[in-house]
């Protein structure tokens, strides 16, 4: 199950996350000046919220993490060896 | 270099120097780009999916075209995604379209702009969707439409609209 986490203390509330969410997931809390979580089950994990967030407030969990079709073949021929 | 460092070598510098086409001819071209990329894709996914097997029925028609895609070797997988705010997975329009939200992760396109620092939603993906809306015309008969929602760092978020 996706888990999304926003640390209270590292948001400085900006609202980048809650503007670029394409699904309106996260909500702005006006009286404490923070982003919050109201629809989780609606996250895509885009995570588009967590690369824009100034402060690297934002974590997923339980997430596919797209696969990186770049690799520097030295690099390959370094990792294929632990495989 | 074996052959599957060979190929694996041949697709990434394929990949970059499509990426590279792409953020060049854009300023010169300008929107027009992404019509032509659009276009081109579409044919191609008409192509590809002309053996596939007919049918109106959307969400086997989207199966339909996943077969395409794994059956040509194009990592680009999908899901459809049923938001909260809608009352079902298909909303039929009152002119007899269905529209569905498609969810895209792995892509070659996307690792391929962000390699270099080229942004989304550019003439590549237009090219993308071209594909996939152009088997699932092939497949299905009717006009179809992928709508960029969200070009997203992790995964894309598409609207699908087919046509009456
Ligand atoms: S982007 Fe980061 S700092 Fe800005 S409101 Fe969201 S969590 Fe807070
Ligand atoms: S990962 Fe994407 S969908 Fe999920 S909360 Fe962040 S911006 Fe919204």
């Amino acid at each position: 199950m996706l888990e999304i986490k926003i640390h209270d203390e590292s948001c400085r509330g900006c609202e980048l996350c809650v503007d670029v969410c394409p699904t309106d997931v996260l909500a702005f809390d006006k009286v404490a000046h923070k982003a919050t979580i109201q629809n989780v089950g609606d996250c895509i994990a885009c995570l588009s919220c967590a690369f824009i967030c100034p402060s690297g407030a934002i974590t997923h969990s339980n997430i596919h993490h797209v696969k990186n079709f770049y690799r520097d073949l030295d690099f390959c021929r370094r990792v294929e060896r632990f495989l | 270099m074996n052959d599957l460092e060979q190929s694996r070598q041949t697709l990434q510098e394929t990949m970059n120097f499509m990426a590279a086409l792409a953020a060049g001819i854009e300023p010169v071209i300008g929107r027009g780009a992404c019509s032509m990329a659009y276009s081109a894709g579409r044919t191609l996914g008409a192509q590809f999916a002309r053996h596939s097997q007919r049918t109106n029925d959307l969400e086997t028609a989207l199966a339909e075209v996943r077969n395409v895609l794994t059956e040509n070797d194009c990592l680009w997988q999908f899901e459809a995604f049923h938001p909260s705010t809608r009352p079902s997975l298909i909303t039929k329009g009152e002119d007899g379209s269905e529209e569905i939200l498609l969810v895209f992760r792995d892509c070659m396109i996307r690792q391929s702009l962000f390699r270099y620092g080229h942004a989304q939603k550019g003439s590549l993906c237009y090219m993308m969707y071209g594909f996939f809306a152009g088997a699932l015309e092939a497949i299905m008969g009717r006009r179809a439409e992928l709508a960029i929602i969200h070009a997203g760092e992790n995964a894309c978020l598409k609207c699908l609209k087919v046509h009456a």
